[in-house]
């Protein structure tokens, strides 16, 4: 099964102008996914629509499992992947809510299956717009998470995003924004597959199913070793921070692009820093630009790996800065905005700068220039927040 | 290092995370995990009893005959039908079969061709038997060479026995050759499968009537067998039947299987509903005559075998129900006709069937040339002391008894009311043992258990699907009322073979591996035909049993 196939003539490198899930399915592509299993939903499906055209047409030699639910199609990728198979799905909103179990059964059981969520809001009421909370509803899965700004990135992702999880033998989930980044076109720049081969070997793991080799797998465990195997996935996670940090720069050096796990951004003399994920990230950097040409001490820092947490990092670069203020597009309910709470924790026991949580754009609702010059005006013109949750943009 | 060359004792123990594989995975095999201690429910290989086979008065393995026919086994599926009934070629033709009235398949799409099926083991499955070893001195006679006797002389022949064959006839048979006609069972038909019982060595004097030719108390045997058949038309109580034209069927039958030229009018009535009714109508019909059966209930009533009743409309006999001669109508004591009267069903008798009421006033003439009585046949006893009755089995009647040095036994028609060759062949069979039984002074077998059948609900429908039955060819109408050419063609090879796939084969493994297929801790293994369950391993989880086509396996609870 984990025998490497050859492409046939093989994805087309180049520039292309391509919407943010042809860049995933290229990238699924490139990263020779062997086994896709996946359900349709919007505003996933183009991703692995193009990639049943890519093995239809032999560009791509994977096996194409079509499910009758996305629970099915992770369960087809952890089969796959428990074979020593590189296995990839997408999916969105009700699909990753429906894959729930399957996203601990591949997590537990230490198979490196790469899932690209397209950000929709959970119904009720439907949605098909964006907002985080489908992705990070799962965020002690025990997944890899990273969230992407653009449709460069989000090809990249996938491609580093196997890199890290067969390292480190755990799931990785890349996430992008509904729409904004799903269906928008953008220039993209497609590897060479070649280059792409030498950054990603061929996954080998040790443990496999084989009949050759025959063993069961995820039996039942005494409190003797279960505790042992979730401290060891913790560790993985950790180890995982290393990996990921040595994978972005390995790939920069191969293809000249990198992100970073965190991406400080004009973050230099700031004594207010935005923190932002996704594509509220772009709009971001035109108001900090705009605002520092008025000689706003603003800067930006782009939350882009969520689990595992880059503690340190964030740590390192919002030290010293007096005021924080994060952009949630997700709520938790009965809390407030899941990125506010982790950098907020990140910075606990760490001299502890007032921290704005500001929500904003669920439901797809547009995040503009003028919103995000709202929070930063809010911001600067308070010396604590007035409110735990402050809602950006609510009829009241 | 591989599991294959890791089988540990006791479970692997581990002293710090260091020495843990990543995830939950074996590192030799699973096999000190002896997970058969959690089952409470055992299943066990406990073949059941297919409803066919028991519904057969013969005890035929009727499953297990469309198993061999599967196989293409022809002349074994032969030879074990023969294990209970010396003529499958006969009863594949005749019989009644209670069996397919039984088969579980009805409920599914339609029962099973079995009589089709034993025709052609009976047919293509044909080769010659060897004359037995004669282990014993005793000999046996047997009066009668209908199905009763016939049957009774191979078993007993089969046991060592020396048996001669009285028969007053001039060829063998009885019912076979002159009740049943030729267009149902071919004289060479009948004649192949006599030849057997010459070739086993059984003696067979034909043209002698015991009581006639040679006085009972004269046979030389050891034991006898009265198998005289039922042979007599019972009469109806009717003014006027001894007019010329007025025939009975089994007389009307026996000329013409006898070969004789029985000239008949052209509107000719017979009265009855049971098979003869059935077969001298057909045979009227191949004689040229216009028949019409006339029976005083309904054809749901009729005793005759539903196919013969099909067979008879298809060629176009016409049928009156619900009427009942009461008046034979001559002129200088020849036929011209009957007067009938209408009846109406009332409240069932003892046979559990609505008694016939005549309806007052109802009363109509019919013209006829001829009048068929085929209202029921009894034993003529004629040639016994007078006030004996038979009843299967030893015949304990104190005259005969001191008459006779021989033990005497009776069966068949003679001494049943079954009146089917199947059931004379039962009964012939039965004797046999209870012949043996009392020259090699054993005792009566203990009765044994009541069988577990398998019901219809047992049967697990996924594995099947709806397939009509295989139905033999037969001549059609228009070739077949002009003469005596058998009707039914029987089944070829192919066509056996595709009817004896339908076959669930209720309770009896057939060797499917779904069991094996299915059972998630591959605890079970096949040798050859055979399947054995790892006790070690198997948790009673009951998915075998579950997943058996065909209730072969049980599952039966632990002791505690």
């Amino acid at each position: 099964m984990a025998a490497e196939v050859e492409l046939k003539a093989g994805i087309p490198s180049g520039r292309k102008v391509i919407t943010g899930n042809y860049a995933v399915s290229y990238g699924a592509a490139l990263a020779r996914a062997q086994v896709i299993a996946a359900y349709p939903i919007t505003p996933q499906t183009q991703i692995v629509e193009l990639l049943a055209d890519f093995c239809a047409e032999g560009l791509l030699q994977a096996k194409f499992i079509k499910v009758e639910s996305e629970h099915s199609a992770m369960a087809a990728c952890i089969g796959a992947s428990a074979v020593g198979a590189r296995a990839f799905t997408a999916t969105s909103a009700q699909g990753l809510a429906l894959m729930h179990e399957m996203l601990h059964w591949a997590a537990g059981a230490r198979l490196p299956v790469v899932l690209a969520n397209v950000n929709r809001a959970m119904g009720p009421p439907w949605s098909i717009w964006t907002d985080q909370n489908d992705s990070l509803s799962q965020r002690d899965t025990g997944w890899i998470q990273y969230y992407c700004e653009s449709n460069q990135e989000a090809l990249d992702t996938v491609i580093q995003a196997y890199k890290v999880a067969e390292r480190v033998s755990l799931p990785a989930m890349l996430v992008l924004d509904a729409f904004f980044l799903s269906h928008t076109s953008e220039p993209v720049e497609i590897p060479e597959q070649g280059l792409v081969d030498r950054y990603l070997p061929p996954y080998r793991p040790k443990y496999k199913l084989d009949l050759a080799d025959p063993r069961a797998f995820g039996g039942i465990t005494m409190p003797s070793e279960y505790f042992e195997l979730r401290y060891k996935i913790q560790k993985a996670m950790e180890e995982a921070l290393a990996v990921a940090e040595e994978a972005d720069l390995e790939f920069k050096r191969l293809f000249g692009r990198g992100y970073g796990l965190v991406e400080p951004y004009r973050l230099e003399g700031a004594e207010l820093a935005l923190v932002t994920s996704g594509t509220v990230t772009s709009t971001a950097r035109l108001v900090i630009d705009r605002l520092r040409a008025e000689g706003e001490k603003v800067g930006l820092l782009k939350a882009r790996l969520f689990r595992p947490f880059p503690t340190s990092l964030v740590r390192e670069h919002l030290l010293g800065i007096l005021k924080i203020a994060v952009i949630d597009r997700n709520i938790s309910f009965g809390h407030g905005g899941i990125f506010a709470q982790e950098i907020k924790s990140a910075l606990y026991n760490h001299g502890q700068p007032p921290l704005f949580g500001f929500i904003a754009g669920l439901g797809g609702r547009d995040i503009t220039p003028e919103l995000i010059e709202e929070i930063i005006e809010y911001a600067l013109s308070h010396d604590r927040p007035e409110e735990e949750i402050i809602w950006m943009g609510v009829k009241r | 290092m591989s599991t294959k060359e890791f089988a540990p004792d006791r479970p692997i123990t581990f002293a710090a995370e260091r020495e843990m594989p990543p995830m939950a995975v074996s590192l030799g095999t699973t096999l000190a995990n002896k997970t058969g201690s959690w089952r409470y429910l055992r299943p066990v290989y406990d073949e059941k009893k297919p409803p066919c086979n028991h519904a057969c008065p013969a005890g035929n393995d009727i499953r297990g005959f469309i198993a061999l026919i599967l196989k293409g086994r022809l002349a074994e599926a032969r030879e074990l039908l023969c294990e209970t009934n010396p003529f499958p070629a006969i009863t594949g033709r005749v019989c009644h079969h209670p069996c397919e009235l039984e088969c579980n398949r009805r409920e599914f799409d339609e029962p099973l061709s079995i009589r089709a099926l034993e025709r052609l083991a009976g047919d293509k499955g044909y080769k010659a038997l060897r004359a037995p070893h004669k282990r014993h001195e005793e000999r046996i006679a047997v009066v009668g060479s209908g199905p009763a006797g016939l049957s009774c002389a191979y078993f007993l022949a089969r046991r060592g026995y020396h048996v001669t064959i009285l028969e007053s006839e001039r060829e063998p048979g009885g019912m076979l050759r002159w009740g049943i006609p030729e267009y149902r069972l071919p004289k060479g038909v009948l004649d192949r499968e006599l030849a057997l019982l010459k070739g086993m060595g059984i003696e067979l004097k034909v043209g002698v009537r015991v009581g006639q030719d040679v006085r009972l108390e004269e046979l030389d045997a050891d034991a006898i067998f009265l198998a005289v058949g039922a042979t007599k038309g019972l009469e109806l109580d009717l003014p006027g039947l001894e007019a010329e034209g007025v025939l009975h069927g089994l007389e009307f039958l026996k000329r013409v299987n006898f070969g004789e030229r029985v000239e008949l009018g052209e509107r000719v009535a017979i009265i009855g509903g049971g098979n003869t009714a059935m077969d001298a109508a057909r045979v009227a019909l191949r004689l040229g005559a216009k028949p019409i059966v006339i029976y005083r209930r309904t054809r749901a009533e009729m005793p005759a075998i539903p196919e013969e009743v099909e067979a008879a409309l298809e060629e176009g006999i016409e049928f009156l129900f619900l009427a009942a001669p009461i008046e034979v109508l001559t002129t200088d004591g020849q036929l011209k006709g009957a007067r009938f009267t209408r009846m109406e069903l009332g409240p069932p008798d003892e046979t559990g069937r609505r008694r016939p009421i005549p309806i007052k006033g109802s009363e109509f003439e019919m013209e006829l040339d001829n009048l068929i009585l085929a209202v029921g046949e009894r034993p003529d006893l004629s040639f016994l002391p007078e006030g004996v009755e038979l009843k299967e089995g030893r015949v304990n009647d104190p005259v005969l008894v001191r008459a006779l040095k021989a033990p005497i036994f009776a069966g068949g028609d003679a001494a049943t009311e079954a009146g089917t060759v199947v059931d004379a062949i039962a009964s012939g069979r039965r004797v046999a043992e209870a012949i043996d039984r009392h020259l090699r002074g054993l005792p009566e077998p203990a009765k044994g258990e009541e069988p577990v059948l398998v019901p219809f609900a047992r049967i697990n429908l996924d594995y099947f699907e709806p397939r009509p039955r295989v139905q033999g060819r037969t001549l059609a109408v228009p070739e077949r009322v002009t003469n005596f050419r058998e009707v039914e063609l029987g089944l070829s090879l192919e066509e056996g073979q595709l009817e004896a796939e339908r076959c669930f084969s209720c309770g009896v493994c057939n060797q499917c591996d779904n069991c094996i297929t299915y059972c998630p801790d591959v605890a079970i293994s096949r040798h050859d035909d055979e399947y054995e369950v790892d006790y070690d391993y198997c948790k009673g989880c009951g998915i075998c049993a579950q997943e058996c086509p065909r209730w072969v396996i049980s599952l039966v609870e632990e002791e505690k």
